[in-house]
């Protein structure tokens, strides 16, 4: 009873960290892709607005005639292209915490600089082609949550849009992105003659530092930030969240070893003779020790793999509640929201601090001596 | 095997105060005899066989097994010693609660790196002979206080052991089955001429060893030796 009480308090210890573990370092990947879209380039956003990574997380408009300004003017800048991101679209009336959906407006001739080379899923359908069609391409996660498929028709913002293809793409923000012409977003969005941000590409031969410096210095009301700065903004937010995760994980398993050791002092305790017979035989000291070790690290075997279990689990229950995308949509991608290397650090580093809790116990129990036990007991 | 001690002494701190439940103790076990060790509770019995199955260190004096002398043995040769040449029969069985009869008897064997069908072989066997054939898979908690007190004198034979130290074998048992006991420890002795050494209070014991000896607050003195053929 107590060792199975036991195992289930490490595998709840291993659920947890599977979970918070599996869910922060979701969130983190994510974090990290929203560069990926943007690479090589220099974001202008307003000066105002809130940027993760390069995403504009609060409202802050730029004329879209900036674009033009700055390409004309800025002897560095290769190519600026004017994007309207917005944030959690608002589908069945359903706004979460964590923004489940996005829609991205660009200019039709720049497709490639948001998706890059991502094709559309089967190769069927197209990418809009005209500024004012109502033509758009969907992300696969949005795509199967909703049922959509090329040429459906669906509702955004009371407008009706026709779906001509589903981008086939790992990353998770474009899964869950509507792409359309740039006209379409800035008046579904109510956005006339703005946009949010402007990516910029340096000639060849200037650095992505020197043209930033030149947009902030010729332009006062913007922000012009390089992929390093884009990166070094977010990378204190992300060590932080690696470091209350690794002292939660730390706390966690230093917990599991407490309790694995005190079941294990308990259990030797309770055979004190059973071990100093074994003594008495002439047992090796390193068949007891192993013995008890094995012991400990059976606790940890089996806690750890109901842990990993349970805790996969309930890493898909957080997204889906963090997303409302429903929980059947995520069971597909398990491994790639718990990485089988991760359950296995997890695992692996929850038999060890189980073993590492049976190593008291077991040299208490290589310390009973026949002579010592049977006098305390007479 | 011989067992020779000279002077042995074995002093408890308990406290401040000390107990000297060995004094200066001078005692030999040669050839296959059966010898009685007789004395009250706290006389200082099972300390002496801890002692000289090796189980336990004296304060002062030796031990000399073989005319060697035990206190030059490393910790893992003192083991072997208990595990091949010593077997030990106690008071309450100490029979393992998890193992059935048949695996109790294995596993001596099995650290004494017995191959597996010979542990078998030999432990049915054993039970056999000890009158259990009908207890091989019954668990120390399924037997009666006679029956675990056979496993564990069979136990005590596994790793066929020249000297057999027993403390108060029929110390938790009923007259008959205490009766019982004894015949059998005198036939082991007997027949497979192996040296059984007792600590006990009963007399029916006293009246088959060949040499008695008493013990009273650590000391020991012979009372009674027959010669042994």
């Amino acid at each position: 009873m107590r060792t199975a009480l036991c195992i289930i308090g490490v595998s709840l210890a291993t659920t947890f960290v599977i979970a918070v573990g599996a869910t922060t370092m979701r969130y983190a990947t994510v974090i990290k892709e929203m560069n990926v879209l943007f690479s090589d380039q220099v974001m202008v956003v307003s000066k105002d607005t809130i940027v993760i990574q390069a995403i504009p997380i609060t409202r802050g408009s730029l004329p879209e005639s900036l674009a033009e300004e700055i390409k004309g003017n800025i002897k560095e800048a290769d190519k600026a292209v004017p994007v309207l991101f917005i944030t959690s679209i608002n589908f069945e009336g359903i706004i979460q915490p964590v923004p489940p959906n996005f829609s991205i407006g660009i200019p039709v001739e720049n497709w490639r600089l948001i998706i890059g080379p991502t094709p559309l899923k089967g190769g069927i359908g197209h990418f809009p082609t005209n500024e004012s069609s109502n033509e758009v391409v969907v992300g696969a996660s949005l795509a199967d949550q909703y049922n959509w498929t090329v040429n459906t028709e669906i509702a955004v913002n009371g407008y009706k849009l026709n779906v001509t293809g589903i981008l086939d793409t790992k990353l998770a923000l474009l899964n869950r992105c509507v792409v359309m012409p740039l006209k379409l977003a800035q008046e579904l969005y109510n956005y006339p003659g703005s946009v949010n941000i402007i990516a910029i590409k340096p000639l060849p031969g200037y650095s992505q530092k020197n043209l930033a410096e030149t947009i902030e210095k010729q332009i006062a009301y913007v922000n012009a930030l390089t992929e390093d700065e884009r990166n070094d903004m977010i990378q204190p937010i992300l060590a932080q969240v690696e470091t209350w995760n690794v002292g939660l994980q730390t706390i966690v398993f230093i917990m599991s070893l407490i309790l694995v050791m005190t079941v294990n002092l308990m259990s030797v305790s309770e055979r004190r003779r059973d071990f100093a017979t074994l003594d008495a035989m002439g047992a090796p000291l390193g068949y007891v020790f192993r013995g008890v070790v094995i012991e400990a690290s059976l606790i940890g075997i089996l806690g750890g793999a109901l842990g990993v279990v349970l805790g996969s689990l309930a890493s898909l229950v957080l997204a889906s509640f963090y997303t409302n995308i429903p929980l059947a949509q995520f069971f597909p991608s398990i491994l790639e929201i718990v990485p089988p290397l991760f359950m296995l650090e997890i695992f692996a580093a929850i038999v060890f601090v189980c073993c590492a809790g049976g190593v008291v116990p077991a040299i208490n129990a290589m310390r009973m001596r026949v002579a010592e036990v049977l006098r305390a007991e007479y | 095997m011989e067992i020779k001690t000279v002077d042995l002494t074995r002093i408890y701190r308990v406290g401040s105060s000390t107990i000297t439940a060995v004094d200066k103790v001078n005692f030999e076990v040669k050839g296959a005899s059966l010898i009685a060790i007789v004395g009250p509770s706290g006389s200082g019995k099972s300390t002496l066989l801890n002692l000289i199955g090796l189980n336990d260190y004296p304060t002062s004096g030796k031990i000399l097994i073989d005319n060697m002398d035990a206190s030059f043995l490393s910790s893992g040769e003192r083991r072997k010693i208990r595990l091949f040449r010593v077997g030990f029969v106690f008071q309450t069985f100490n029979l393992l609660p998890v193992l059935n009869a048949l695996e109790n008897l294995e596993l001596p064997m099995a650290l004494g790196g017995k191959p597996q069908k010979e542990q078998r072989e030999k432990a049915t066997r054993l039970l056999e002979a000890v009158g259990l054939s009908n207890r091989f898979y019954h668990r120390p908690k399924e037997l009666s206080i006679g029956e675990m007190q056979r496993v564990a004198i069979a136990r005590a034979l596994a790793n066929d052991p020249e000297i057999i130290i027993a403390d108060e074998p029929t110390g938790e048992l009923d007259s008959k089955t205490a009766k019982e006991i004894i015949a059998l420890l005198f036939d082991i002795n007997r027949k497979e001429k192996t040296t059984v050494v007792v600590a006990t209070h009963d007399e029916k014991i006293v009246e088959v060893a060949d040499t008695i000896y008493t013990i009273q607050d650590g000391k020991l003195r012979l009372e009674r030796q027959c010669q042994v053929g």
